[in-house]
């Protein structure tokens, strides 16, 4: 039934889009977002990427030191989350290098020793860098409260032997630095809580800098302790990676993917207005319908 | 040769799991379970190494330190849990532990968290800071009192209450807007990094260094 002056044909006309935009196939989505993601990495479009001030703050936490200094770096993540963090330990890795600042790496999970092995060895072999003088890796060590605590009083105790079964009496840059007040910086690279465990014990107790790159889940959270001044930079997914490997000038995975990621953020967008538009036809035919229709029917599932 | 081999398990799987998205099959589970029985298995050794091999069983049969032998007894005591009529035992190194941890993790966690958070939410002199910083300040105050009126639930929330509370929704809103977009972006950087795994590592072991 359809008011006076109204052509009919445009409530069904309404009800065949809202139905058309409500069942389409998921996997027509999921086609649509793989095409998304793999067309602009077959063929480029050089989207610019603007720098925001919490990246620039990273980057300048690193470039204010000097050469020789000693920076902790502290790979916590795994391989589910490599996609993210990868290009930013890689990018880090190659400005401190770049800067000659002495890296003593670690880590707090027991999947991230081949990650760490993996990005130091490629950016110290790019720099022409030298194991035990110019960076150590110590490896994993089981309780990070534990870890980050003893850390402060000593590096040599809390890790006898570094990963590959040294004594770490035995290689010179742990001789040199050997607690948080022998470094300057800390470099947290986290897809956890753990950036916010460096933060309290480390920068709290013990008054390290801390800085932190985080997948884009972690930055939400991570946010207040930047605002505060605890954290003194930071980084925020595949996007925080492209902005540091803008600011270094170096491309790499995280400018690189950067088009995928906006083309991928475009779609998403068109299909949460379409949703929405499917979803407030729908209502506005219940609205035309009246009462007596339940919830179930109502969703229009 | 090895790596390449590596390249294409990896590729394979890769695939296997993304079949999951046309509908679920073999392929799909046998990759699922064999990540789950391969984590099972790195992380058991792995942990047992770090964990008992290296602070405990260098230490204490290599070097002598038997000051970590009380610790390894408190340690093997959890074990216990797996006894029907000793379970009780292992409540005293879990107590240890808990108030060992609780101690030296609360006064921290209280004072960075907390109390700094809450220091942070009023800059200081904030007549001095420019237009721009005095507008965030001020966005950051509301929002912060208006989300904690939100959960304020020992009075009705109408009047003042009610209005301050409705404001504190929008916050909270927009903060979970802001958590579903990095969410997405998260999501979508995982995809990008298989696809480009996909689209160029996979085709550079074919065609060589």
């Amino acid at each position: 039934m359809t008011a006076l002056g109204e052509n009919p044909a445009r409530p069904a006309r309404g009800r065949r889009l809202r139905e058309r935009l409500g069942d389409v196939d998921r996997r027509v989505i999921f086609l649509a977002v793989g095409l998304a993601v793999a067309l602009p990495l077959i063929f480029p479009l050089r989207l610019p990427v603007a720098v925001s001030r919490e990246a620039r703050a990273y980057y300048d936490a690193l470039e204010q030191l000097k050469p020789g200094d000693e920076i902790l770096v502290s790979f916590d993540y795994e391989p589910e989350t490599m996609a993210e963090l990868d290009p930013m330990s890689l990018a880090t890795l190659r400005h401190a290098f770049r800067k000659d600042l002495r890296v003593i790496a670690l880590t707090n999970y027991p999947g991230a020793p081949g990650i760490a092995q993996r990005i130091l060895g490629a950016a110290a072999a790019e720099a022409h860098k030298e194991y035990g003088v110019d960076y150590v890796f110590l490896g994993y060590n089981p309780d990070y409260s534990a870890t980050m605590l003893r850390m402060g009083e000593s590096i040599r105790q809390t890790f006898p032997t570094d990963h590959f079964g040294t004594p770490a009496d035995s290689l010179p840059l742990l001789r040199q630095a050997n607690s948080y007040a022998d470094t300057e910086l800390l470099v947290a690279i986290s897809s956890t809580v753990m950036a916010e465990y460096w933060i309290i014990f480390a920068g709290g107790t013990f008054k390290e800098k801390v800085i932190s790159a985080n997948t884009a889940i972690q930055a939400v959270l991570i946010y207040p302790y930047f605002q505060t001044g605890q954290l003194s930079g930071f980084l925020g997914g595949l996007k925080g990676a492209a902005e540091y490997e803008k600011l270094i000038g170096r491309e790499g995975d995280g400018l690189r993917g950067m088009d995928a990621q906006s083309m991928a953020h475009l779609l998403i967008v068109c299909f949460i207005v379409l949703g929405n538009i499917g979803f407030l036809l729908g209502r506005r035919e219940r609205g035309r319908e009246g009462p007596g229709r339940g919830p179930a029917q109502a969703t229009g599932a | 040769m090895w790596s390449d081999v590596g390249v294409w398990v990896a590729a394979i799987l890769t695939i296997a799991v993304f079949s999951l998205l046309y509908r679920d099959n073999p392929f799909y589970r046998a990759a699922e379970h064999l990540l789950v029985g391969v984590s099972a298995g790195y992380y058991l050794v792995n942990n047992y190494e770090a964990s008992v091999v290296r602070k405990f069983v260098v230490p204490v049969f290599h070097q002598g330190d038997l000051w970590l032998v009380p610790g390894g007894i408190l340690g093997l005591l959890v074990l216990l849990r797996l006894s029907r009529r000793a379970q009780w035992i292992s409540r005293y190194p879990i107590a240890f532990y808990v108030a060992a941890w609780s101690g030296y993790l609360i006064p921290s966690v209280l004072q960075e968290r907390i109390l700094t958070q809450i220091q942070g939410t009023i800059p200081p002199a904030p007549w001095n800071a420019a237009p721009g910083a005095l507008l965030g300040a001020l966005v950051l105050f509301v929002g912060v009192v208006s989300i904690l009126v939100y959960f304020y639930f020992s009075a009705p929330h109408t009047g003042i209450l009610g209005g301050v509370s409705r404001v504190g929704i929008v916050f909270l809103m927009i903060g979970f807007g802001a958590t579903f977009g990095y969410t997405v972006m998260g999501r979508v950087s995982l995809l990008i990094g298989r696809f480009q795994f996909l689209l160029r590592d996979l085709p550079a072991s074919l065609t060589g260094p």
